[in-house]
Parts: C-alpha cells; structure tokens; sequence
C-alpha cells in the first residue's frame, strides 16, 4: 500500500473508531437530546436572533443562519467540553500504550482526534439540520424547503467554529497544564474573550460569523423599515409595547471573500490541531514538560522509585502482624472527615495557599459592597477545582471496591466528603462571614451559609451522577459567571445581588440544595448497588 | 466464624450467568478459588466482599445475610480486588490512614497496624513516597496493606500475586498461610503453584459453577496413578496433542517430555509419576467438559 494511503487509512481508522466508541455510549444520546432541545427552543422562539424589534420570516434561510449561530455560540463552549477528552480516553484505557507503539506520527494521531471531535459535533449539527427542517414546517411561515440555503449556514457558519473548537479540544489535552480543570477554566475565558472580540472587530477576528450576519441583517433591515439604530441579540427577549416587524431575508450572499474568511478557520484549525503534536507526549508517562521545580524533583523521586522498585532479592526480616484489639474498631467520623480534608487538599502548592489566603484577607479587609459583589464570588472560584473531585474522585481513581466494601459507605463516607467540601467554602469565603455577622446583615449572611452548603452538594451530585469532575467545572463556571458576577439575581447563589437576596434566592438555592443532596445520596446508592 | 453461599447465581446483561447455583460452606483456613479466565471467581469474590448483589441465592457471615446486613461483615473484612487504584498525590501512610479511618480503625491503632504493615509489604523506604510514582508491584503491595489493615476475619483476595516479583510472591503465600488459621482466607488465582502453597481447601469452578469442593490431598489421590510420563521425538507431539491432554512438556536432549492425566496409560513406554494439583485440576475440568459434551451430544 503506498505511502498517502496508508495515512488516509490511519486517520480515518482512528477518527473511525474514536468516533464510534463516544456515539455508543448513553451519554452521547444525552448529548444529542440537548440538541433538539436547544432546536426547541429555536422553534419555540425562546432563541431567536433579532435586529432590534425586526425578525425574518420563518424561511430555510433564517432558520438555518439562527441555528447556525446558536450552534456557534453555545455549542462552541459545551461542545469543547464534551469533545475534550478523547485524548484522555486513550490514556485511561491504556490503548494510548499500544498505539504509541505503532507507525503512527504525532501530527496524524493529533489531526485523526480533532477529525474524531468534529465527527462528534457535526454529528450534533446533522441533527439541528433536520429540527430546522422540522422547525420551518411547524411554523408554517413559508413551508418551501430550501436545502442549499439549509445546508450553507451550518456548513460555512458553524463547521468552520466546530473545527476551531474540536482542534483547542485536543491541543489543551495534549498540554499537561491545560488537560484537566484548568484547561476548562482556561477555554471558558478565551470563549468569554472572543464573543466580543469577533462582535465588534468582525472579519478575520469573528470565528463565531456574528459579526458577519449581523452586519448582513442590519443592512436588510435598513432596507426594508428604514435606517434605524437597532440592535443585535441572539436570545429570548420581550419587546413590550413595540410592534414587531418581520421582514424577508434570503440568507448571506456567499462571496469568495466571505468563503475564504470561513475557510481560513478551517485552516487555522488544521494547524492548531497539527501543533498540538509538538506537545503531545505519545503516552509516554515520564514526559513532564510543564511544572515547578518541586512537581519535578517529586517526579523525579517517583521515576526513581520505579527503577530501584523491583531489586532481585533484598533479604526482609520476618514480620508478624499484631492482632488489632477490639477496642480499635470505633467508628469516629471525625477521623474520617478530617482524611477526606486532607484528600480534598493535599498535593495544593504554595500558590495556592497564598491566593486562599488572599482572598481570605482580601474578604476582612475590602468595603462590604465590594466583599458581596466580587470578593466573596472570586473567593469561592478560586476551590472550583478542588470541588470538582467531590463525587467523581473514587471513579476516576478506580477506589470504588476499597472504599464500597467498607461499612456504611453511605452513612460514613459520602456526609464525610460533603462537609469537607463544605468546609472547604466555608475556609475560602470565611472572612465575608465574619464582615456580614459584624455588619448584622442576616440576609447576607443567611445567603451565605447557602451558598457554602450548595457549590458543594453541587459538585457531589454532578460528580456522582457523570464519574467526571468536568460536568460541575462548566455548569459552575457559566452560573458563577452569569449569575453572582454579571449580577444577574435569578442565578445569584452567593447574595451578591440586592435583588436576589430580596426575592429569596438563598430560599431557593437552600431547596436546590436539598434537591441536589437527594440526587448525590441515590447517585451513591445507584453505584453501591452495582 | 462461618460463611455460608447458598445457591448464589449472578445474571447479567444479555441473560449472561455469570455464577449459577453456587452453593459452599467455610469456616477458618485458606480456600484456593480456581478456575479459567471468565469462570466466575471474580463475581463471587465481589458478591462475597458486598460489592455486587446476587440475582438469587444468599450469602450468609455467621447466619446474617448480607445483601441485607452487609455492614456486619464490612467491618471485618478484608478485600483485595483484582483490579483497584490509589490516590497518585498521596503517599502510602496517608493512603493507608485514609481509608483506616472510612474502615473505622481507631487513629492510634491504625498508625501502629501501618507502620508494621508497610514493614510487611517491604515498603517502609518508600511510605513517604506519592503513590502515583509506584510500580505495578509496589501498587499492589499497598492494596495488600489496605486490605490487612482491620485485621480482618474474612480476607478475599482476587489475584494478589499479579505483578509481584518471585521474593514478594513467596512472603506473600507464607502470610496467607499463616492468616488462614485464625480466619477465612479466600483467594481466587489461575496460578495453581500459589494455591499449592497456601490453601488448606480448593474449590474448582468453571462458567459460572462449582465444580469440586476439597482438601489438596482429596483432589490429588483422585488423579493417583493416572498421571503419566513418557518421550516422544519433538515431530510427534503434535499427533500426541491431539489425541491426549498434556497437562506440561518440556524438551530435553533425548526428546520432549510429555505429561498427560488419563485412565489408561497413553504409551507402552508411559510411566505413571506422582499427581501434581495442576493435573488434578486439568482433570477436574476435563471431566466435567466432557460430561457436559455427553449431555449436549
């Protein structure tokens, strides 16, 4: 077989069978049951794209370009977190071993996976496809199918962002800093970045092709009800008294300027991919590129465990065990919260050490007002990653048969590393509480003993349920980032907002807790049960 | 000190039996689990370290059962899975005080219970060493130490010997030999020279059943001369395998020598030898294979 063949043949193989080890799993019907739901809300106009009051008609084209921008916008971010583990997979399962031992180069392996994740998400978009089909029916605003004018925007709109997001999916795997929690963090900022970025500079900087539609639909609109200034928004959004005004919009005019602007995502894509290469390890567990001085002297000490590890014979004088008194064996939960502490913070670096205590600090000393705004939310960011490991940690560490054949796993163990987690909050934010009992602010303070007990009863019951720390990193990371820092008082779970604490959100919240408690506890009896 | 699994039977997905109609009773010793891949040891070790609850049948630890009761045999037990991981960031010490205290040992005395089981395991050098940077076999070390670790009065192993070098392996044995005469000691290997060594019983089982329960020695005088040796020239061992189930060969300068367990003697030139356990096992699973190819014939 020649040369190019036989790399055609690798990549597809690998995006082959990568692609369908994820479709066969249970979660990738949840992932595509998300789908249609976000086409129902597109449907049910709960996400429509608007130029101030004015709406297309209901037509392939408007459907398709909304959808397309819905899956730009929100599938850009979930969609990376769904695809950001195939790299991983191979590590965990061991395959990475033996392909690192075939013919395989780095590059193809790095493009074969990007391949692989944009499978995945096309995958997604193949379904918005047929629900905006569907949607275009059921509305019945013009019922005439216009599959070129379907088919154009997800293909030139989103495919060139889902390749963008697969490629950054594989190269932060590849990295060993961004591979974990961090790397989520990481993305969430860069997708926070770009959106306006790409909104108001457009062109080559606006991978999403906000900019671009948008600027297209301001024109028509101009067009057809006269200049006005109007504004752009993909989202629910209630027009009160103003008449709403739907014009006809016959889709984007696909100039070669436009196709090479899409096409050079594609491209930038490719390379990001091609270059995750030059940082990826080849499964090779002795490789620690990144890291302080100290991870690598451990690392160092660890690899020099393994060489002097099996010696041929060393001589061991006999031991024998002495009978544990009965006495010995009580139960003392302290003893075991004060481990699941320990687990929950050991190996944390000085840096880390020195941002707890500075928020800690930082919460005593800043103004009140800024302490509930921005202190105390920053304050309870800084753990996410260490509550990420409640629930899931004995499934990724394979602990399950120690830890579930012990007694009471669930009487003992499960409150053991809520509280720890609790503990946790309640060590980070600390100082806000002290303020708040000082200021007697009870609402305050009230919110955040709710707050202190929700983030980790949320961490549990997501770990529980997905095995993975990754499901709360992103949920907590969009709340957080909508709700106590954009002060949105719906999502407020700290009381950062005046509003939320008046209309009872710590009640609510404290009810989700409870609700989230119940989930963890069936969560853990579902595992306990096999 | 009893445990007592009675018509146990584990059905999986796709009508699949894991374990069917198992039914055993065992008090104080070592009882060697053996049988091929995929036989169902692992299944009875799970259900018998409450991990997996059987689809019929009970098992009951001194006249409890313990689908219904499990934290009665929890808190004295002692597990060794065959496949388990650790906490990479921890140290041994630390792992071992982790989970001392989920298995409610009190602080002082698991410290002490530590110290000298880690002496035990031959990793005091290593114990303030993070666990991720282990190798295989000091990986399973650990495991070992965990599930000593309560002193316990049932200990299921499940493959404990996998990765351990020959020295460690033979300490291994004398300690379960030496645990078995105060507690239940099951330990389920396809390794017939550890079981050999260290087990006062032997339950053979195969897709899913028990096929013989006994002491070493009943098990040996069933195959007593009819275990066989002779010489072949090395062209004619493929005919020989054919027609006989050679239970071991080994080559030397006047031929292959050839073991076979049969009634009849396979040569004129065949002399019987003394059974070792891996014949009375071979033939212990022959046996039944062939009855069961009776049955379906």
């Amino acid at each position: 077989m020649s040369a190019p063949r036989v790399v055609v043949r690798m990549v597809w193989h690998l995006l082959r069978a990568d692609f369908l080890e994820r479709v066969r799993r249970y979660s990738f019907l949840v992932t595509l049951a998300a789908t249609v739901w976000l086409g129902y809300l597109v449907g049910t106009g709960k996400l429509q794209l608007w130029i101030g009051t004015v709406r297309g008609t209901f037509n392939s084209a408007w459907i398709a370009t909304t959808m397309a921008l819905v899956v730009n916008t929100f599938l850009s971010l979930a969609g990376f977190y769904i695809v950001k583990n195939a790299v991983d997979r191979d590590r965990q399962t061991g395959v990475g071993q033996i392909l690192a031992t075939t013919r395989m180069s780095k590059p193809l392996y790095t493009l074969g996976k990007a391949l692989s994740n944009l499978a995945v998400l096309g995958s997604m978009i193949g379904v918005l496809v047929v629900a905006a089909m569907v949607v275009q029916l059921v509305a019945g605003e013009d019922r005439r199918i216009d599959l070129l004018q379907i088919l154009m925007p997800f293909v030139l709109l989103s495919l060139p962002m889902m390749a963008l997001a697969a490629a950054a999916a594989v190269l932060f795997e590849t990295i060993p800093g961004l591979r974990g929690g961090f790397g989520n963090v990481v993305w969430f900022i860069v997708w926070t970045a770009l959106i306006p970025l790409g909104i108001q500079v457009g062109g080559l900087l606006d991978p999403f092709g906000i900019n671009l539609v948008n600027g297209n639909l301001e024109r028509a609109a101009a067009m057809a009800f006269g200049p006005a200034k109007r504004g752009f928004v993909l989202g629910g959004i209630d027009h009160g008294n103003d008449p709403i005004q739907i014009m006809r919009w016959e889709g984007l005019d696909w100039t070669p300027d436009l196709l090479f602007t899409r096409l050079l995502w594609v491209l930038v894509a490719a390379g990001i991919a091609l270059a995750a290469a030059l940082f990826f390890d080849r499964f090779d567990p002795a490789q620690n590129r990144i890291g302080s001085r100290a991870a690598k002297k451990r690392l160092a000490r660890a690899n020099g465990a393994v060489e002097e590890a099996e010696p041929s014979f060393v001589p061991v004088p006999a031991v024998r065990l002495t009978p544990l008194p009965e006495a010995s064996r009580r139960f003392r939960f302290l003893d075991v919260l004060r481990a699941e502490l320990r687990l929950l913070l050991n190996g944390r670096r000085w840096w880390w050490w020195a941002g707890a205590a500075g928020f800690l600090i930082a919460t005593l000393a800043a103004p009140l007002d800024a302490v509930q705004k921005i202190v105390l939310p920053l304050a309870w960011m800084w753990p996410m990653l260490l509550w990420s490991s409640l629930g899931a940690r004995e499934i990724r560490f394979d602990t399950t048969a120690l830890l579930f054949s012990a007694a009471r796993p669930l009487g003992r163990q499960l409150p053991a590393t809520w509280l720890a987690g609790v503990a946790l909050a309640m060590l980070t934010g600390g100082g806000a509480a002290v303020r708040f009992l000082a200021a007697r602010q009870w609402d305050s303070l009230g919110a955040w003993v709710v707050g202190a007990l929700f983030i980790p009863t949320l961490a549990l019951a997501l770990g529980l349920w997905s095995g993975s720390g990754k499901l709360f990193e992103v949920i907590y990371l969009v709340i957080w980032y909508i709700g106590p820092l954009n002060q949105v008082p719906a999502i407020d779970y700290t009381g950062a907002t005046a509003a939320g604490l008046a209309s009872g959100m710590p009640l609510v919240f404290l009810g989700m807790t409870a609700l989230l408690m119940g989930a963890a506890v069936a969560g853990r009896r579902w595992q306990l049960a096999g | 000190m009893n445990l007592s699994i009675e018509q146990v039977g584990k059905r999986y997905r796709g009508d699949f039996w894991g374990l069917r109609d198992f039914t055993l009773n065992l008090g104080p010793g070592v009882l060697g689990l053996l049988g091929p891949n995929g036989a169902g040891k692992s299944t009875l070790m799970r259900i018998l370290a409450t991990i997996t609850r059987p689809t019929e049948g009970r098992v009951l630890w001194n006249g409890e059962d313990i689908a219904k009761t499990p934290d009665g045999l929890r808190s004295v037990l002692g597990y060794l899975p065959q496949d388990f991981g650790v906490y990479p960031n921890l140290n041994a010490v630390e792992f071992l005080e982790y989970i001392a205290a989920v298995k409610g040992i009190d602080g002082r005395a698991a410290r002490q219970r530590i110290d000298e089981l880690l002496a035990l395991v031959n990793l005091t050098e290593a114990r303030k060493r993070p666990l991720g940077g282990y190798s295989g076999g000091m990986r399973q070390r650990i495991g070992i130490a965990q599930a000593l670790l309560n002193d316990p009065k049932l200990l299921i192993v499940d493959e404990p010997t996998v990765g351990l070098d020959p020295e460690e392996r033979v300490r291994f044995r004398n300690l379960l030999s030496d645990l078995g005469g105060e507690r239940i000691v099951l330990l389920s290997t396809h390794i017939v020279s550890d079981v050999e060594a260290t087990a006062t019983d032997i339950a053979v089982v195969d897709r899913g059943r028990l096929l013989a329960h006994a002491e070493p020695e009943a098990l040996l005088s069933g195959v007593e001369g009819r275990v066989w040796e002779w010489v072949l020239p090395s062209a004619e061992l493929p005919a020989a395998r054919e027609r006989w189930k050679i239970s071991s060969t080994f080559r030397r300068a006047d031929g292959v020598h050839v073991r076979v367990v049969s009634a009849v003697p396979p040569s004129p030139d065949a002399v019987p030898v003394a059974p070792t356990l891996e014949d009375a096992y071979l033939s212990v699973l022959e046996g039944h294979r062939a009855e069961r190819l009776e049955k379906v014939a």
